[in-house]
């Protein structure tokens, strides 16, 4: 979120209890994790370590909006973190695990496989299609919580939804959604 | 050939359907609050023996020893400096009120003196007879 948004909001984060901030976002710091990492216990250890993060940084934050782009960032940040320091390697399309959450679609069959070909995706381009797509995220909006030009954020994520149609044509050509 | 494959906003939805939210796990919210609670604790904790903890080292022991020892040493020479001169000023003052006494006295005693030459001496006669009457 850009910077002028946050000054302009109004929200007085000084009353907002911080067990109410934990229950509002831990399902979007959770997500992100979950899918980036498309590990659980990895997922909520960095989805806790946020919290708490947050805790020891709450009196600098003016806003609940604030918050919002504050979790998001740090979330981005800490989920790239963490599989560098884990030395991770990049998962291929074939050693894709299958995903924890079984996909609640009307095909649970495209939505497993698209969670893979995601979790495929180098970092960066996977961080942006799963804000772009989880949180609904303007390419601004994502540009301004990975400090990336936004022009860079069209692009992977143009090249991401690209390479994604490719993967599900070639694995999935004779399904239809 | 797929649908999504055809139309780009399928594509999309499909993965928005994918990489949807989805809830945190059972308790996440009390193992957060616990930690952040231990956490607390921890920081106050290390808060309360972080300037105790220099104390351990004899180095730093011994020069807290001594650096307490010279300043009450010097405080105590500044004090008692400080009462020597209240005192000397204080017969400074004694002496002055005094000198002061007995400079008034004698100058009482010179003022009733010039008063009592004053009132003794006879007034002095006017002259009025010319030289010529004399002869």
């Amino acid at each position: 979120m850009p910077a002028r948004s946050l000054a302009d909001s109004t929200l007085d984060i000084a009353g907002v209890d911080f067990a109410d901030l934990v229950r509002r976002y831990q399902s979007m710091v959770f997500s992100i994790a979950q899918h980036f990492l498309t590990e659980t216990a990895a997922a909520e250890e960095l989805a806790q370590d946020v919290f708490l993060q947050l805790h020891a940084t709450l009196p600098t934050l003016k806003s609940e909006e604030h918050v919002k782009f504050w979790l998001r960032k740090v979330t981005a940040h800490r989920c790239i973190d963490f599989q560098r320091r884990r030395k991770l390697p990049q998962v291929s399309l074939d050693e894709a695990p299958e995903p924890m959450t079984p996909a609640q679609s009307s095909d649970p069959l495209v939505a497993r496989r698209l969670q893979q070909f995601v979790a495929s995706l180098p970092e960066k381009p996977r961080l942006i299609v799963i804000l772009r797509y989880q949180e609904d995220m303007l390419p601004e909006d994502i540009a301004a919580v990975l400090a990336m030009p936004v022009a860079t954020v069209k692009s992977h994520l143009q090249r991401s939804l690209a390479l994604l149609r490719d993967k599900v044509t070639r694995t999935m050509g004779q399904v239809t959604i | 050939m797929t649908e999504t494959n055809k139309n780009p906003n399928l594509l999309e939805d499909a993965l928005r359907n994918a990489v949807r939210r989805e809830d945190a796990p059972e308790g996440f919210v009390l193992k957060v609050l616990a930690r952040a609670e231990q956490q607390n604790s921890a920081a106050n904790d290390a808060q309360r023996t972080s300037w105790l903890s220099l104390f351990s080292q004899p180095a730093l022991r011994w020069s807290a020893v001594a650096a307490v020892t010279i300043a009450m040493a010097i405080g105590t020479i500044y004090y008692r400096n400080l009462q020597r001169q209240r005192a000397e000023g204080e017969a400074a003052k004694q002496q002055l009120m005094l000198a002061l006494r007995i400079a008034g006295s004698k100058l009482q005693l010179a003022k009733e003196k010039v008063n009592e030459i004053n009132t003794s001496r006879p007034e002095p006669q006017p002259q009025n007879s010319s030289p010529r009457s004399r002869s």
